[in-house]
């Protein structure tokens, strides 16, 4: 059997390999193969996450067309809805508004003031504000008062008279004078 | 045995420890692996570009369509947004106390020795419910009976439509005054009645099948 001796000079250079092999291993990994994995993945996670955008979005655009199928019965609503009110500050428009509808229905001198205005806590409506109107009859005959109030809450959806009070007058005990209380919601505009 | 001499003893260890050269092996491992490594990358690189293509190519297809995905989003966003105000705007209007039906149930419990000098109700916080309060004045042989007269009819009048009806007096009080009613003159009392009840009707209605948005108004 033939011994392998090793010269001091020799174990240097095993050495000197080892060391060489080392750095090309950490060069390699740190500055060729890391950067080009790390750059592969991002555009993976990127492919991946822009392939779904484009899954979901088939299903959001028929999602968002079936939606407009179902909704157009709200929308039509909704419109209504705003197209009750006018453009223009409240107060501008609503006092002489009731002036004319209680007139039209024969009761006359009807004045609205405002009492003040309200945001709603749902979220839904937070576009919308709570006006709230007294409405002051001087003079009133009861039957047409009452044919005339539920002519008013007929006509305004969002007219919602909280609270009536209805007294005789000491004089005329045939008529009565009225105030009401009245709340209205209205989009803020 | 034959002798063997060899005279090259020393050249062929030289050419023998070249050839073991520990320097030149380490190279050559190196080397081997450094080519192995270069084919590894050059592999991934391949990959890579192959993933970068078809990025470009999602990419592509997804500027495509952005546009109109971000409009689909924001009108499904803005629909979702109209049918929920829309329904509470209707829950809203369905839920608002009519007054108007109320003031023609009044009427029709009224009887001719019977007076009304105020009404002046209220919708409570929240919907809880209706409070009202009556004043009037009673003529009759016996004014508190016509009073109690009226509160019963309004009891029931008002139980058609509404639950938990109750109506309570408040006052009732016999008046010094005498007033003549088809030439009989009687005695009057006041009283003061307060009308408590909820608006939604008595359980038995409500389970009633859901009818169409009423409107609601004193029959003519």
């Amino acid at each position: 059997m033939s011994q392998v001796h090793i010269r001091k000079d020799q174990i240097q250079k095993i050495a000197l390999s080892t060391v060489g092999f080392v750095f090309l291993l950490y060069v390699y990994f740190n500055f060729f193969l890391g950067p080009l994995n790390r750059s592969r993945n991002t555009m993976l996670t990127a492919m991946k996450e822009k392939q779904s955008k484009l899954d979901s979005s088939k299903s959001e655009m028929s999602k968002a067309a079936s939606l407009e199928q179902q909704a157009k019965t709200a929308t039509t609503r909704f419109a209504a809805f705003k197209a009750l009110n006018p453009e223009g500050a409240p107060i501008a428009w609503f006092p002489p508004r009731i002036k004319v509808f209680f007139a039209n229905e024969q009761v006359d001198k009807a004045v609205a003031r405002l009492e003040g205005s309200f945001g709603f806590k749902q979220a839904e409506l937070a576009d919308w504000l709570r006006y709230n109107w007294v409405i002051n009859i001087p003079q009133a005959d009861y039957a047409r008062l009452g044919k005339a109030i539920a002519d008013l809450e007929n006509t305004e959806p969002l007219l919602s008279v909280t609270k009536i009070s209805i007294h005789s007058l000491q004089d005329q005990p045939q008529f009565q004078q009225v105030d009401l209380v009245a709340s209205n919601i209205i989009q803020k505009k | 045995m034959a002798l063997h001499l060899n005279l090259l003893h020393e050249e062929i260890l030289e050419h023998r420890q070249r050839q073991r050269d520990p320097l030149k092996i380490g190279i050559m491992v190196l080397v081997s692996f450094g080519v192995l490594m270069f084919l590894y990358y050059m592999w991934n690189a391949y990959r890579t570009l192959e993933i970068k293509g078809r990025l470009s190519v999602v990419e592509r297809d997804w500027a495509k369509v952005e546009p109109t995905v971000t409009a689909a989003q924001k009108r499904s966003t803005e629909l979702s947004n109209i049918i929920k105000t829309t329904r509470v705007l209707d829950e809203y209007v369905d839920n608002r106390f009519f007054w108007g039906p109320f003031l023609q149930k009044v009427a029709l419990c009224i009887a001719p020795n019977t007076q009304l000098t105020s009404i002046d109700g209220s919708v409570l916080e929240d919907n809880k419910g209706i409070a009202v309060s009556i004043e009037g004045v009673a003529a009759g042989r016996e004014p508190r009976a016509a009073a109690e007269d009226l509160r019963q009819m309004l009891t029931e009048q008002l139980a058609q439509s509404y639950g938990d009806v109750k109506v309570e007096f408040k006052a009732l009080e016999d008046l010094d005054t005498i007033v003549n009613v088809s030439g009989t003159n009687l005695a009057m009392a006041r009283y003061t009645l307060t009308v408590g009840f909820n608006p939604s009707p008595a359980a038995k209605t409500a389970a009633a099948s859901p009818s169409p948005r009423p409107t609601r108004g004193p029959k003519q």
